[in-house]
């Protein structure tokens, strides 16, 4: 289960004008739920999604992913955390281009604390499952954008991560691509319950998730802190 | 995959600056191993021959300039000494060997040294005889010579060939031949690893006779009668070994004050000869060598920093799927020491393999034969250094990975 609560973020350096802040009441998301984070751009879809990630970290408030409080954590434990808890899908694919795809997928299983011994049979497995089987060695830029999502979408999904945080996973496809991809995302997640927050601007694919959350409002221009004032003054 | 094959991976991908690094980096290292080595192998070589001889007495000069040419066969000899002296000096009884040399021609730059048959039998530091015959025998008859291995092989000549001497101690073009006096190869030494591999040994009276008849001949051409002291019975040098080493200073100095010539202890003028002379030189070239490894280092610390910075992406996507930042640390440390390791392996079979292309020319100029592959302590402390270095320049870029933070970065395109 993720929860985050009264969780506020400075975004940029205090004072500066392009300062923001990130103020999120409340927001809750149920193992194995499939949930749509929409709004404008900038709007903090994408802040929502790091911290859940704990790539992250709040300046106030609770966020308590899988029983844990990512608030509190040292850098490193946020990492193992990540590495456990959360598979991550990028818009840009996010694939180490000197690698393989079954090479990017296994090296996943090699860091932190998802280590495995047999992870390059793991990769091959869940690349056979996204329907890459037959492009186990083929270098990222040897791949269609399409095929490069479906290796990050391995990637994600290879360490048995029981949630799934997708930024704009269709953003960079075409739209008979994007549907694929999203039609492949939805099917992962639910084959082993996992939770699922996506960014997309796309309401017609947001749509069909059964919970959007309107991520309107949660961004707002840094009004000066009252250090800020008194420095000023 | 471990870090080692990943950070493999990571160098192969970006192989044209990986390759420059390792070049930069064996450069260096090859200076290195090459001035270290060869100063070990040649203080080795010359001490060994050096350390053959606990004193050689000859006339007034430079000790130095003594031993070089009388052990080394590479300078002009300082002057004559009686041949009553070496006769003295032989019947001592603190005398274990002596020998007597006496120079003045050469053959095809090999030079004909004249000496008695008891040269052939000095011992070496074991008790073992020092010169073995590789073909032949020693000379019986007056122009009978034995050749030095080198001058065997390089000169073609075998047992029972004859040529002539040339006058002088080089080989100079027009320079005399001495026709009237064909020598004949009746032995041929084999290989010591010394200068004596490039000379030609023959007796003492023989060139007495050459020299004393070309005496006569410019006297009579010059219309003055021959001095009768040019008769006198003189060698170049005596080289001696002692019963005792530790009489070395005590005798030479009583061979300085009884004679009219010097006495120098071969290993001291050596010795003083590498810290005085080559030493320097020596010390110049370690410091240009340091100089190559220091900016190979600084190569390295640059080359990581900016694969480090050009891999920003990689290593956010590295700890967004997991990674913790000691791990993305470690690969980047890696890479520095795969590098660093790669440049001193090149650099070490560079440079040992440079000096196995000079073990020929150095032995066809001083006679003395070079181990190429010895590696010797102050080379292996050398590159404990290096490495040192190249990990310490490969902790910096690190460093700065392992304080990033990986969310700016994942918003870096590729």
């Amino acid at each position: 289960m993720i929860r985050l609560n009264e969780v506020f973020l400075r975004l940029g350096k205090a004072g500066h004008a392009s300062s923001v802040e990130f103020d999120l009441p409340f927001f809750e998301a149920a193992s194995g739920e499939t949930i749509a984070l929409t709004g404008p751009s900038g709007c903090g879809k994408s802040t929502l999604l790091n911290l859940v990630a704990g790539l992250r970290r709040p300046d106030r408030g609770e966020v308590i992913v899988d029983g844990a409080d990512l608030a509190g954590m040292s850098t490193e434990q946020l990492d193992r955390h990540r590495g456990v808890h959360c598979g991550m899908v990028f818009q840009s694919f996010h694939l180490l281009a000197p690698f393989s795809a079954v090479e990017n997928v296994a090296i996943g299983l090699r860091f932190g604390a998802r280590k495995s011994l047999n992870a390059g049979q793991r990769a091959s497995e869940v690349l056979r499952r996204v329907g890459l089987g037959d492009r186990l060695h083929a270098r990222p830029a040897e791949l269609s954008v399409g095929e490069r999502q479906r290796v990050a979408i391995a990637r994600a999904i290879a360490g048995d991560a029981p949630i799934l945080l997708a930024d704009e996973p269709t953003g960079s496809l075409d739209p008979d691509t994007g549907r694929e991809i999203f039609s492949l995302l939805r099917e992962v997640a639910s084959e082993n319950g996992r939770t699922l927050l996506m960014v997309t601007h796309d309401s017609e694919l947001a749509s069909e998730l059964p919970i959007n959350f309107d991520c309107s409002g949660l961004v707002r221009s840094a009004r000066p802190s009252s250090e800020d004032r008194e420095h000023s003054a | 995959m471990n870090f080692f094959a990943m950070a493999w991976r990571y160098l192969r991908f970006r192989w044209l600056v990986s390759l420059l690094t390792v070049a930069g980096i064996s450069l260096g290292v090859a200076l290195v191993c090459a001035v270290l080595s060869l100063r070990h192998e040649s203080e080795r070589a010359l001490s060994r021959e050096a350390g053959l001889y606990d004193l050689v007495a000859g006339g007034k000069g430079s000790p130095l300039q003594l031993v070089l040419a009388s052990v080394y066969h590479l300078d002009s000899p300082t002057g004559n000494v009686p041949y009553a002296d070496y006769e003295r000096l032989r019947r001592d009884s603190r005398v274990l060997w002596a020998a007597p040399v006496g120079l003045g021609d050469n053959y095809s730059g090999y030079r004909i040294v004249g000496t008695e048959v008891q040269f052939f039998d000095l011992p070496d530091r074991n008790g073992e005889p020092f010169f073995r015959f590789r073909e032949g025998k020693v000379f019986e008859d007056r122009f009978e010579v034995v050749l030095g291995s080198q001058v065997a092989s390089s000169s073609g000549l075998g047992i029972g060939d004859n040529f002539f001497g040339t006058h002088g101690l080089v080989e100079v073009p027009g320079a005399e031949v001495h026709r009237d006096f064909p020598y004949r190869v009746s032995g041929i030494l084999a290989p010591t690893g010394t200068a004596q591999d490039r000379a030609i040994f023959g007796t003492l009276e023989s060139v007495w006779e050459i020299h004393e008849t070309e005496d006569r001949l410019h006297s009579a051409i010059q219309g003055t009668a021959l001095l009768e002291g040019r008769k006198k019975r003189e060698a170049t040098a005596i080289l001696v070994r002692l019963k005792t080493p530790g009489l070395r200073l005590w005798m030479a100095d009583e061979i300085r004050k009884e004679t009219d010539g010097i006495a120098a202890i071969p290993i001291n003028e050596i010795l003083r000869f590498q810290r005085g002379i080559v030493g320097p030189v020596q010390r110049a070239l370690l410091a240009v060598a340091a100089a190559v490894v220091a900016v190979s280092c600084l190569t390295v610390l640059v080359t990581l920093h900016q694969a480090a910075e050009r891999r920003r992406r990689d290593i956010a996507i590295l700890r967004s799927i997991g990674a913790v930042r000691a791990e993305v640390a470690a690969l980047v440390f890696t890479e520095g020491l795969l590098l660093t390791g790669g440049g001193i392996l090149v650099g070490l079979l560079l440079g040992h393999g440079g000096l196995a292309l000079s073990v020929g020319p150095f032995r066809e100029t001083t006679g003395l034969v070079l181990n190429p592959w010895q590696i010797p302590s102050s080379e292996l402390i050398a590159l404990g250094v290096m490495a040192g270095c190249g990990a310490i320049a490969s902790l910096f870029p690190s460093i700065s990975c392992y304080r990033r933070t990986p969310i700016e970065d994942l918003h870096l395109t590729e």
